[in-house]
């Protein structure tokens, strides 16, 4: 059992995600193979430990300084911030806030001229292409009406030729007087030979047979 | 409910020891540190007090590790007494608001010592093939 998260959990009650080594419990034995190896000291020349030495302490040193320094800086600036609410301090910063707010009033309203200018051209290209656009559309429009207007022409034209109650007994009469018959045969010259019996006479095959 | 975000909670025991580490952040075979404060006994998987900074350690397409570092947090954090982990600590010196950390100088000679050495030894090698020529 791990109790570790448990306790941890306790105390700061946050859903944190934990990514564990993916290593061996502990609870296993040394590995056999393991058991006599003794891990390599690393050696250190005397030399270089006394070097070592020297610049950690100073390092040391120059850490203490720094944080002395920063933790005297930090009890400063608690205290000077105390004084803070003071009348003198309130005032300069009632100054500074009105000094803040006309600065801040001026660029509001060169901003704003600015924006004017630039919304004014903006209107002006909209404008433009809308009206851009409605010419091409009523150009596409009268396209459309020149189109549709030739093919209320031509049917009208074909209208004549049309068959109606009044002309449809004339056409009745007209077409039994005049029956087609579609069944005709073309050869390869074109020639229509109509009618259903006609000899067939096969000139070559004659020829053949005939010698 | 949602993780804590990796930028800081915020929220901290006063009295209880904090430090400034690195908090890996990256994936498999990316590396990328936050250089977050956080209390000294947590685990680094654990939600940290606040973000200082980030450091990449992979060298970008200039030949740059980038560090970032919110010195302004940092001095309050030192002056709340923060402790500071060694890699912190190196990079902060390389930055120049620490001095030089001794681990720093150190493996720059060991560094200077091997390129030595290697040289040396190349420099044999090519006497020794010259003579046998």
């Amino acid at each position: 059992m791990n109790f570790k998260h448990v306790f941890l959990k306790r105390t700061c009650p946050m859903v944190t995600q934990i990514a564990e080594a993916h290593r061996k419990p502990r609870w296993l034995p040394v590995a056999k193979s393991k058991i006599y190896r003794i891990p390599k000291r690393p050696v250190i020349s005397t030399e270089e430990r006394l070097e070592l030495q020297r610049i950690n302490n100073n390092y040391n040193t120059q850490m203490r300084a720094i944080r002395r320094f920063y933790h005297e800086e930090m009890i400063k600036e608690r205290s000077s911030l105390q004084s803070a609410s003071s009348e003198m301090s309130q005032r300069l910063e009632a100054e500074e806030w009105e000094k803040c707010v006309q600065i801040n009033d001026k660029w509001n309203s060169q901003v704003a001229a600015e924006r004017e200018e630039r919304r004014k051209v903006e209107l002006a290209a909209m404008e433009d292409f809308a009206l851009k656009r409605m010419e091409v559309k009523d150009a596409e429009m009268k396209d459309k009406i020149a189109i549709a207007s030739e093919k209320i022409r031509e049917q009208k034209e074909l209208c004549s030729t049309f068959i109606t109650p009044e002309t449809l007994e004339a056409a009745i009469d007209h077409a039994l007087a005049n029956p087609t018959d579609y069944n005709f045969a073309i050869d390869l010259k074109g020639n229509q030979f109509p009618g259903r019996d006609i000899p067939i006479t096969y000139e070559k095959n004659a020829e053949k047979t005939n010698v | 409910m949602p993780l804590p975000p990796a930028s800081g909670t915020g929220r901290y025991f006063v009295k209880a020891a904090k430090s400034i580490r690195l908090i890996r952040q990256g994936c498999t075979n990316r590396p990328f540190y936050h250089i977050s404060v956080t209390h000294r006994r947590r685990l680094n998987s654990q939600a940290v007090i606040e973000q200082l900074g980030s450091y990449d350690p992979m060298p970008n397409t200039n030949n740059e590790k980038l560090v970032a570092l919110n010195l302004e947090r940092i001095k309050f954090w030192l002056g709340q007494g923060a402790h500071v982990t060694n890699p912190v600590g190196e990079l902060l010196g390389l930055a120049g608001f620490f001095p030089i950390h001794p681990r720093s100088y150190m493996t720059a000679w060991r560094n200077r010592r091997t390129e030595r050495e290697n040289q040396a030894k190349a420099e044999k090698s090519t006497e020794s093939t010259t003579t046998e020529v």
